[in-house]
């Protein structure tokens, strides 16, 4: 497990729905809030880079110092967007789908909005475990 | 490192812009930047300049199109320890600005000058321009080298000047230069870097070093070949240099030259960028990357390091690319750059370098990498921990706050503002989700947290309490939520704090707490209603307002403009009242100094309010104002007071919120957190202020509390209407809405109406009568309680009492403006005075029952008038007064028949009732009667009834019975009967009670049971019903009178007419005086005469018989033992009376024993016709009609 990770689901308009520091690493603040500040510049390049590529997976796309941005983009324009220091892209892979089924399962909820932030506290527990799992 | 590098940096000359003496900063800016026009300097226009001492090194100078660049470096720059190694690191020239008005002494000015520009070394030329000289300093003609005076002249004058000093300048650079290259060539120049190893060197080291300063030697040539614009050159000499570099292995001069040989390439093809240069230029400046990165030597890395040049030549290539197509490739340089940030030793290198990236990210267009440097830069700044480092960073991270959505409303620009409010007008209320969502876009509370906070933070380190206060309110406003109390607390001081710093009265955009919203427009009161005006009605108020108990009418759809917006109407000088609903959420006391309407339009006057709000509460206030002049209002929100600083908080931003925040994209409703209900969306109605109208203003005079009557009651209730507007009312109509419309019995219209027109202030008066409904039996029980106050209060509350409309307008204007336009008529208004009755059980009826009395006659000499009575009402009876008319019955005619109405009441009140009956006599048609006003009203004494108890009033029927016995009233029955004759009378029997219900309905309406109960309270009985029912079954024997009367008198001769006279006046002595005095004598031939009437108006014949009986009911006449002789024919007596007649018929008794007698007329009618029939009710039409009359009494004195 890496010792630092921030995972954050962005949506099509730009509004983070889902976030988490997953990293093993203790959590500071004002780490966190440089991960945000990170990732949220990190979209600028997504938003480029998203329309060069047909694959959902954009890998390692920006870093900043030590910390690497990856992707990982749905059809529904929705970024999935995970700040970390290692680089073991096939478990970032493999982490991404399968929080992207979980999306998915989200999405189909009917009281759900599209758009709007993602509160369901299994989705967490589970996002959480799929990042102990591959990251 | 140095800011705002670029490839073509190497070939400009740098020169130092100097102030001297006292120049104001704003003038010092403006001679900079008319300096700045002239960066360029064309080698054409410099040749006039331009005398060449000795054979030019510069062999390929482009004299025509080549040019000369300068960078003017303002108040200068220390040296560079890397002059040596670029000269256009060094300050070549010096330019001094003299502002002569402020530094009067040339002199002095000369030798501040002087002292300036010795300070850099690589000086080749200075001047000192003095700008705007006075008289006398242009008159002091001695010569001062270097001093430049501009006379005084217009602008573009001294521009002009100053592009000639410039190129008198260019062309001595230029040949400073020639001659700086002629020398570096003939003699060899030692030429340094800080990263040449400055222990001494072994001998194999000072050979190479000798080697290698051929190379540099011929790189710098390059360079000043390149300041002096003539790349052909500087490009022969970078070939030169770059094969010794890389001979001897020099990587870093080798970078350096070969970065001098790419701008060398781009100033020679000046203007075309194909591919293929580019191509040229990425890969040259990539191998300048490697090469200074090669350069690195670990063993002065502490000391002194060529990054920063590998950087520099980074930023360059990123600046050369910098385009939309190649953003990748930038980017990826640009990160490159950022990650040897951490490397930088100096502080300053990465403020410079983070600035740059930012800069290039932002001309890429990738804003938020923009924002993320230069939050980096500001952080840079705030580590500095000094006020202008803290201004600095303040004004970075302002830059920042638009990609971060934070933004202060003030560095929004107005035109977008103003087109915010023009659309958000347009789309009012429902607004589609994904423009909801697009107001949310961006939102990173986390990060827009941050950087407020950092705002904050360096606001306060700068000293600039707006911005300080700004950025707390956006923070507290929108982030509120994330903040704990304490943090909130927090923010609350630090407004405080720099509100202090302000002075009162300072404005800012953003506003702070609390939350506003619309809450509702009141209508105008009942009292206020605007009503249209239509001119070319005389029922003007028609139509416009929906009066009518339907909330939606169809017919009023087609009216009005279907505009879903609803529109209010506000009148000059009227106040108004606004509904807001204020918010806190935060954990401290909020208190607000002053709140009121923001009104954009300027033709409103608000009052201000001040409020406080405990933490997390909401509360709903009124905000009024007066609308001062016509034209329309356009209301954005509140102008607010709060925490120091006045704010505007606009109720389009917080419904935003609102539906963000149903929408689950922001974080908290603050409405719903205080505990307010659900959001309701209001939008703002167009208002449009109106001329002044006239204000009807109504009480009731005594109170406007309810006005309590008991049922029935009836009384006068004034009321008082006022004009308290500033026209005058013209026209005005007074009608009635509501429930118990007929409680109102009259209005006095007259009154109002000849108060016209009702000016300014003046009043009017005008009685209206009311009477108190029946209470319906549900009503009644609850009233019948003993809790009056409680009926009251339910009375008034389920709006049975009808209420005045009074509609009114003031003068219709003038007629040439309704004609030109047609809209413009004044509306009127509508006054709605509710009546606030209450009605409370009074007297109540209990039941009606028709009693019948029978008192016999007495037989007398009087000549007893067999017509009927009520036909001729006591007008003949002069000596009675009405007071006294009791139910006088005549002795001599009884009172066969007589029927009462017995009516019982009850008061179940707590006050005690008088009843008064009166029975109004309509006119008759009888022809001798006509000088007799017949409608006079019988009086009756009054019946006190006390409370809770029981009364029973007698009303004599008496007076009814018609004149004669008509067909009329059998009419229909008579048409029936003899179209269908053999029939049942069943058809007939339904026109008969049509008949028999308007004949009771007449004959009920004429009797009044009136009650009074104190002094001014008095009513009417309702109990027309009851007696209906009871009257009924009788009514045929109450109205019709029998078709024969029958009567019997005494017949005495010779006294017959005074009888008459005296008899009335007898009447109501005893009956016994009476008898005595007529009495009839025992064994004594008596003659009588029987009378018979004719009722109808027919003649009938018929068989008449009298009958005697004794106290016993015995006949006395016939049988064995008859006590009585007679003389004359007593039975089967045949007559014929004609019609409205009288027939005598005399005979004699003669009585053997004294006593009571009884005697009885009967008669059977001969040929009885249709009407008789049916008055006698006989079931079929052989059946012998009999009439019998009602008994006369006879008083027989005298001894046995």
């Amino acid at each position: 497990m890496t010792s630092t990770a921030c995972f954050i689901i962005v949506s099509r308009n730009d509004i983070p729905i889902y976030e988490a520091e997953v990293g093993s690493a203790a959590k500071r603040e004002d780490a966190a809030q440089l991960h945000q500040f990170v990732l949220h510049a990190a979209l600028d390049i997504v938003q480029d880079l998203a329309w060069t590529t047909s694959a959902m997976f954009l890998k390692a796309i920006d870093r900043f110092n030590d910390l690497v941005v990856s992707v990982y983009v749905t059809a529904g324009h929705t970024r999935f967007m995970l700040l970390h220091d290692s680089r073991n892209e096939d478990g970032i892979k493999s982490f991404f789908q399968e929080v992207h089924e979980l999306y998915i399962k989200i999405l189909l909820n009917p009281l759900y909005l599209p758009g709007s932030r993602i509160t369901s506290s299994h989705f967490d527990t589970k996002v959480r475990a799929l990042a102990r799992k591959y990251l | 490192m140095e800011p705002d590098v670029s490839i073509e940096t190497s070939c400009m000359i740098r020169i130092a812009v100097l102030p001297i003496g006292d120049v104001p900063s704003t003038l010092l800016r403006d001679y900079h930047s008319m300096l700045l026009r002239h960066c360029t300097i064309p080698l054409s226009t410099i040749s006039s300049f331009y005398t060449e001492h000795q054979k030019s090194p510069f062999a390929h100078q482009p004299w025509e199109t080549g040019s000369l660049r300068f960078k003017f470096v303002l108040g200068g720059a220390p040296p560079s320890p890397w002059e040596d190694f670029q000269p256009h690191r060094k300050i070549l020239g010096v330019i001094g600005i003299c502002h002569c008005p402020s530094s009067p002494d040339l002199d002095l000015v000369i030798d501040q000058f002087n002292a300036a520009w010795r300070g850099y070394s690589s000086v080749l030329v200075q001047r000192c321009f003095a700008f705007s000289p006075g008289d006398s300093q242009l008159e002091d003609t001695k010569k001062r080298e270097n001093l430049v005076l501009f006379p005084p002249s217009d602008r573009s004058a001294q521009e002009l000047h100053l592009q000639t000093m410039m190129q008198d300048i260019s062309a001595s650079l230029l040949m400073e230069f020639e001659k700086w290259v002629l020398q570096a060539e003939s003699a060899g120049t030692i030429l340094k870097t800080p990263l040449d190893s400055q222990a001494t060197l072994s001998s194999e080291e000072v050979i190479k070093a000798k080697k290698r300063r051929l190379a540099r030697a011929q790189k710098t040539i390059g360079d000043y070949c390149l300041l002096a614009g003539s790349p052909v050159d500087a490009n022969a000499h970078y070939s030169t240099a770059l094969e010794l570099a890389r001979l001897t292995a020099d990587y870093f001069w080798y970078a350096g030259a070969l970065e001098g040989s790419v701008c060398a390439l781009l100033v020679d093809r000046m203007g075309q960028k194909d591919i293929a240069i580019e191509d040229e230029v990425r890969y040259r400046y990539n191998s300048v990357i490697v090469h200074y990165r090669k350069s690195f030597i670990q063993e002065n890395a502490q000391r002194v390091s060529p990054l920063t040049f590998e950087l520099e030549a980074t930023l360059k290539l990123a600046r050369f690319l910098c385009r939309r197509e190649l953003a990748k490739e930038v980017a990826e340089l640009l990160t490159s750059a950022a990650d040897g940030a951490k490397s930088l030793i100096d502080a300053s290198d990465k403020l410079i370098l983070f600035v740059e990236i930012a800069r290039l990210f932002g001309t890429l267009g990738y804003q938020r990498k923009a924002a993320f440097f230069s939050r980096q830069v500001a952080q840079l700044y705030l580590q500095q921990e000094n006020r202008f480092a803290a201004i600095s960073a303040m004004q970075v991270l302002a830059m920042t706050t638009k990609a971060y959505r934070v933004q202060s409303r003030t560095s929004i620009s107005k035109q977008s503002l103003s087109d915010e409010t023009e659309t958000g007008h347009v789309d009012s209320g429902k607004m589609h989700h994904q423009s909801v969502v697009s107001l949310f876009e961006s939102q990173w509370s986390t990060l827009q947290m941050v950087v407020l906070r950092e705002i904050l933070l360096s606001a306060v380190r700068a000293g600039d309490p707006l911005a300080a206060w700004s950025a707390a309110a956006r923070l507290l406003r929108s982030y509120y939520p994330l903040i704990t109390p304490a943090g909130q607390n927090g923010l609350a001081r630090a407004l405080t704090n720099s509100a202090e710093r302000l002075p009162s009265g300072t404005r800012c955009a953003d506003p702070a707490l609390p939350f506003i919203r619309l809450y509702s427009f009141p209508l105008h009161p009942s009292q206020m209603d605007i009503v249209k005006r239509n001119p070319a009605r005389e029922d003007w108020w028609a139509g416009s307002a929906p009066s009518g108990p339907f909330i939606y009418t169809p017919f009023s759809k087609g009216e009005s403009n279907d505009n879903s917006k609803q529109e209010l109407i506000w009148i000059v000088g009227e106040p108004v009242q606004v509904f807001v609903e204020l918010a806190n959420p935060c954990g401290f006391d909020l208190s607000v100094d002053s709140i009121y309407l923001s009104v954009q339009s300027g033709n409103f006057d608000a009052f201000p309010l001040s409020v406080d709000l405990p933490p997390n509460s909401s509360q709903v206030i009124t905000l009024s104002g007066i609308p001062t002049s016509i034209g329309p209002v356009v209301i954005r929100g509140c102008t607010v007071h709060c925490f120091g600083v006045i704010t505007e908080h606009r109720f389009k931003d917080v419904d935003n919120l609102l539906l963000g925040a149903a929408q689950g994209l922001v974080l908290s409703d603050p409405f719903r957190c205080c505990g307010s209900p659900r959001l309701r969306s209001v939008s703002v109605p167009s208002i449009s202020v109106i001329p002044p109208l006239p204000l009807l203003v109504s009480h009731v005079v005594g109170g406007d509390g309810a006005i309590i009557l008991y049922e029935g009651e009836i009384r006068d209730v004034w009321i008082n209407l006022a004009n308290a507007g500033t026209v005058p009312i013209e026209q005005v109509h007074i009608s009635l809405s509501g429930k118990n419309q007929d409680s109102v019995i009259s209005i006095a219209y007259e009154n109002l109406k000849s108060a016209l027109p009702l000016k300014p202030g003046a009043e009017v008066t005008i009685p209206v009568t009311l009477k108190g409904w029946r209470l319906f039996l549900g009503e009644s029980d609850t009233a019948a309680g003993k809790n009056a106050f409680g009926s009251m209060g339910r009375t008034l509350k389920d709006g049975s009492s009808p209420s005045l409309l009074i509609h009114y307008a003031g003068p219709l204007g003038d007629a040439q403006d309704i004609e030109t336009n047609k809209s413009s008529v004044p509306p009127g208004r509508r006054l709605i005075v509710p009546l606030q009755i209450c009605v409370l059980q009074g007297l109540s009826f209990v039941k009606a029952r028709l009693l019948s009395m029978e008192i016999p006659a007495h037989v007398g000499e009087s000549p007893s008038s067999l017509a009927n009575m009520d036909s001729k009402p006591f007008g003949e009876a002069v000596g009675y007064s009405k007071i006294d008319r009791l139910v006088k019955i005549d002795p001599f005619r009884g009172s066969w028949g007589l029927r009462f109405l017995e009516l019982e009441l009850s008061n179940p009140t707590g006050v005690v009732f008088d009843i008064s009956v009166s029975v109004q006599l309509e006119k008759s048609g009888n022809e001798d009667n006509l000088s007799v006003d017949c409608a006079a009203e019988y009086g009756y004494p009054k019946t006190r009834i006390d409370r809770d108890h029981f009364a029973r009033v007698l009303i004599p029927l008496e007076h009814f019975k018609l004149p004669f016995l008509d067909g009329s009233i059998f009419s229909k029955d008579l048409q029936s009967d003899g179209s269908t004759a053999g029939r049942n009378s069943n058809f007939s029997e339904r026109n008969t009670k049509a008949e028999l219900n308007a004949s009771i309905k007449n004959l009920i309406s004429r009797i009044k049971v009136q009650w009074q109960s104190g002094r001014n309270c008095s009513g009417e009985l309702n109990c027309k019903d009851a007696i209906q029912a009871a009257l009924q079954s009788s009514v045929m024997d109450v109205l019709l009178p029998d078709p024969l009367t029958f009567g019997f008198r005494l017949a005495r001769n010779g006294s017959e007419n005074a009888a008459k006279l005296d008899l009335p006046k007898e009447s109501d002595t005893s009956i016994q005086h009476i008898a005595s005095k007529n009495s009839v004598i025992a064994h004594d031939m008596t003659p009588f005469e029987v009378l018979v009437r004719n009722n109808t108006k027919e003649t009938i014949k018929m068989n008449l018989s009298v009958t005697c009986r004794d106290v016993a009911g015995a006949n006395s006449i016939e049988g064995a033992k008859a006590t009585v002789i007679w003389a004359g024919v007593l039975s089967g007596i045949t007559m014929e009376v004609p019609p409205l007649e009288e027939t005598k018929h005399g005979f004699s008794l003669y009585f053997l024993v004294p006593g009571e007698y009884t005697l009885v007329a009967a008669a059977v009618i001969d040929d009885a016709n249709d009407v008789l029939r049916a008055r006698a009710k006989s079931e079929s039409s052989d059946e012998p009609i009999f009439c019998r009359g009602p008994p006369f009494h006879v008083h027989v004195n005298g001894t046995a």
